[in-house]
């Protein structure tokens, strides 16, 4: 034998178990779905090949449709905020302040939840009498409601008619202790290292904020009275009308519950960006502060280019777990109301293990691969000008 | 809140993340804590909307003097009776079926309250004994002159008056109660193994200012949950399983992986890259293949399905050892490969001691993935004496439609516990676990 052939040997005997691995639950599942989806299985016989005809019954399947329209619903809504509320709690995480290591396991904590147990807590939390969301709901519009109607008449908001009452004019001193804190006039009795102005400044930001709440308040009232009636107490998960109201295709209340449920796992994303972020060099930062950026500036110009390839990596896999979305939807709501959170796994699942339609349910997987496979493909080219590779 | 620089943060700055952290955390916190407080408080308070958020978290526990003793009570329904209205509490004198009667010994409550045991319902629905209280109200009529009850079958019996409650009993702006005896072991949904109990408890119709709130009596949810969900079954099985896929996905892994890093052969770079690119199948699409596959060889409704392919090796984890691999000092290999080392033995006893650290992270993630699993076992097992604690949890919910909140949290507090526990005992491990996935891109 010689030392060539040994080594070669060698080599494919180590990998031999994931060769075999590859082969029996990847390559052959993969290609035989393939094959599948062109067939129809009678019960207690092999496949018979039927040509297309599983995929012309699915471009006319409405239950498909909505089971595919309710995930990319899902996706469009959740991976986006998803990131989004992630990177700003990494950013969050990494600033310099105490107790930064309880924060980060507060934050990571419902990571470690069991699905089921996620599924059947939230379940517990959406119900929509005695649960936990709905409780804290009408605490805070109670307070909120309280101070609108302050300022505003809510009833009459709705009507449109003399909705504007003299005493909403009192927002307006929200304006002065900002005209005191910056603008001409700050400029003239304040002296530059005057320690007033700061909490002058502070105050200003605060009666700004309070009285945007309100003016936010009546403008809800006064547009979507019907979305705010509803928000106080939403029937969550057995609520099939989209939220809100007037949006076509917006996510039903169920489909929401689902949504904020799948944020409360974000944790993981957080911290996964928070070792990114501290990865960055601080040189970059020193660099960029010279140059005069500020805080934001030096976010945009440098953290989130910095990371942008995590980012990426994120997106791609939440792709690829939407359309994998089952146990949540399958648990909570059984894909009700009137299959408004049916997801396109589930339909899988149903038409495999329920309907025992096998060649139909591979057909749905080869349409899920394709576009799981499109939507990739989609993303990488997007963030071609955007990702940036370090060197290293 | 700038990060990097050396001067300090500004306070007002820390003081803005620090608010925003506490609030955000709240969302990622509570429902965690809610979970444990529900688990804590007795069935009738979890039925309930909560008066206020402090009730919503704490069980409260009533108390209330009936007929000279007092006893821990529950709130069982509030009583609405307008001016010159009166209910009677009366002791018929002949027996007579359950079902003649109605609310709250009437089978409503009884299917309602299901406090009740089921040994105990029966034992109603036989027969209401002449020495029972009954609530007479606008179904069960008491005619106080003549001294009968009417029932809702239309049978007239006689009747004792015990009490007559008006709405004069209630002070101006309190609401009337039917409050009734409680004890800890009133948490069962469903009899399992109650032995007979006494069916006559204590109970009276009282206004809030005569329901004081005292000490509370802790349920024993957490003993009948775990019954419930057989959990010393359900996680025998779960650690079986999670030992296998563990042991497996560690161990071929590492050896496919070594293979990679460090072995020559032809078509290995080829084989690798096919390799990252079997991460982005998802498992819905090969899920049927491999079910056909598991059930022509009568794989199905065992255990095997759930593991024997992790023996094979993990495609993601072969991929995160193989970059570990390659960063060790490659002098210590060929060191040990002239000192005659089989490649096996290298493996053994030189790469596996320095990789400890990602070795047991790949055990963590293996664990964790078992332990929280729920679609494989969901196809894979059928038989309720293999469920693993995920599919027994299901069911538990499933079967009541998700009515008994309060044992559902404890159950699923004991679920989630360990890997908290966990957690806390490899907080290193985890956090840098989370950092190294997220390296790939």
């Amino acid at each position: 034998m010689t030392g060539n052939l040994r080594k070669n040997l060698t080599g494919y005997g180590f990998v031999l178990p994931w060769l075999m691995g590859l082969t029996f639950f990847i390559a052959y599942p993969f290609f035989a779905a393939g094959y599948f989806s062109f067939c129809d299985f009678p019960p207690m016989k092999g496949p018979m090949f039927i040509g297309g005809d599983n995929y012309v019954e699915l471009l006319s399947d409405p239950i498909f449709h909505r089971t595919l329209g309710v995930t990319t619903m899902f996706a469009a809504v959740a991976i986006p905020l998803g990131v989004l509320l992630a990177m700003s709690l990494a950013l969050f995480l990494n600033a310099k302040i105490h107790g930064q290591a309880i924060y980060r396991v507060v934050f990571y904590l419902p990571h470690l939840v069991p699905t089921v147990v996620v599924a059947v807590l939230w379940m517990w939390i959406f119900n929509p009498e005695a649960g936990l969301l709905n409780l804290v709901l009408r605490y805070l519009f109670a307070v909120a409601d309280g101070w609108t109607g302050l300022f505003f008449d809510i009833d009459r908001l709705a009507g449109g008619t003399g909705s504007l009452t003299p005493r909403a004019g009192l927002l307006l001193l929200a304006l002065v202790p900002a005209l005191l804190a910056w603008g001409p006039l700050a400029r003239k009795i304040h002296r530059p290292e005057s320690r007033a102005r700061p909490v002058l400044a502070t105050v200003a930001v605060v009666a700004i904020v309070l009285a945007a709440l309100a003016i936010v308040g009546a403008l809800l009232y006064r547009f979507a009275p019907g979305d705010m009636k509803k928000i106080h107490s939403p029937g969550w998960l057995t609520d099939g009308d989209p939220f809100p109201a007037g949006v076509p295709f917006a996510p039903s209340w169920a489909l929401w519950g689902i949504i904020i449920m799948s944020m409360w796992g974000i944790g993981q994303m957080a911290v996964i960006y928070l070792a990114k972020l501290q990865d960055v060099p601080v040189e970059l930062y020193e660099a960029a502060e010279i140059d005069g950026a500020g805080w934001w500036r030096k976010t945009i110009s440098v953290t989130i280019p910095m990371i942008s390839p995590v980012i990426l990596f994120n997106v791609v896999m939440s792709i690829i777990g939407a359309f994998q979305v089952f146990a949540a939807p399958y648990i909570m709501t059984q894909g009700g109301p009137e299959n408004k959170t049916r997801f396109v796994a589930m339909f899988v699942y149903d038409q495999a293990f329920q309907y025992h339609r096998v060649g139909y349910a591979s057909a749905v997987a080869a349409v899920l691969f394709l576009i799981i496979v499109a939507l990739t493909l989609v993303a990488f080219r997007l963030s071609k000008r955007h990702v940036h590779y370090s060197a290293r | 809140m700038s990060s990097v620089g050396e001067k300090k943060t500004p306070w007002h700055l820390r003081t803005v993340v620090h608010l925003v952290l506490i609030v955000g955390g709240l969302f990622f916190i509570l429902p965690l804590v809610w979970m444990i407080a529900t688990s804590l408080k007795p069935l009738d308070q979890t039925l309930m909307r909560p008066e206020s958020l402090t009730t919503a978290f704490f069980a409260t526990g009533y108390h209330a003097t009936i007929n000279g003793t007092e006893y821990p009570v529950t709130r069982d329904r509030p009583v609405e009776l307008g001016k010159g209205e009166s209910l009677y509490i009366v002791t018929p004198a002949k027996a007579f079926a359950a079902g003649e009667l109605t609310l709250p010994f009437g089978p409503d409550m009884w299917k309602k309250s299901v406090s009740f045991t089921d040994e105990e319902r029966r034992q109603m629905d036989a027969n209401v004994t002449p020495t029972m209280h009954v609530l007479a109200d606008e179904n069960n009529r008491y005619d106080p002159a003549a001294g009968t009850l009417s029932l809702r079958s239309g049978r007239v019996v006689r009747a004792d008056l015990v009490r007559r409650v008006t709405a004069a009993e209630a002070p101006p702006g309190e609401t009337l109660y039917v409050v009734r005896e409680w004890r800890p072991e009133d948490t069962d949904t469903k009899g399992v193994s109650s032995p007979f109990v006494k069916v006559e408890r204590a109970w009276d119709i009282l206004p809030d200012s005569r329901i004081r709130t005292g000490p509370k009596v802790i349920p024993n949810n957490y003993p009948v949950a775990l019954r419930r969900v057989h959990f010393t079954r359900s996680l025998g099985n779960t650690l079986l399983l999670c030992l296998m896929t563990v042991c497996g996905t560690v161990i071929a892994s590492v050896v496919v992986a070594y293979g990679f890093a460090y072995l020559e052969f032809p078509g290995r770079k080829a084989l690798f890259a096919l390799t990252l690119a079997t991460i982005m199948v998802p498992f819905v699409v090969t899920m049927i293949p491999v079910y056909l596959m598991y059930r022509s060889l009568g794989w199905v409704g065992t255990f095997k399905p759930l593991w024997v392919a992790t023996w094979f090796g993990n495609a993601f984890f072969i991929f995160l050892l193989r970059q570990f691999f390659l960063g060790l000092p490659k002098d210590l290999l060929d060191a040990a490969r002239i000192d005659g080392c089989t490649e096996l033995e290298i493996l053994w006893n030189v790469i596996v001691p320095l990789s400890r650290p990602v070795i047991a992270m790949v055990a963590l993630f293996t664990f964790l993935g078992t332990w929280k699993d729920f679609l494989g076992p969901l196809i894979y097992l059928n038989h309720e004496k293999q469920f693993t604690l995920s599919l027994s949890l299901q069911a538990f919910a499933s079967e009541h439609g998700g009515t008994p909140w309060h044992l559902l949290m404890a159950a699923s507090t004991v679920f989630s516990l360990p890997l908290i526990i966990l957690f806390f005992f490899a907080m290193k491990t985890f956090m840098r676990s989370v950092a190294t996935t997220g390296l790939k891109g």
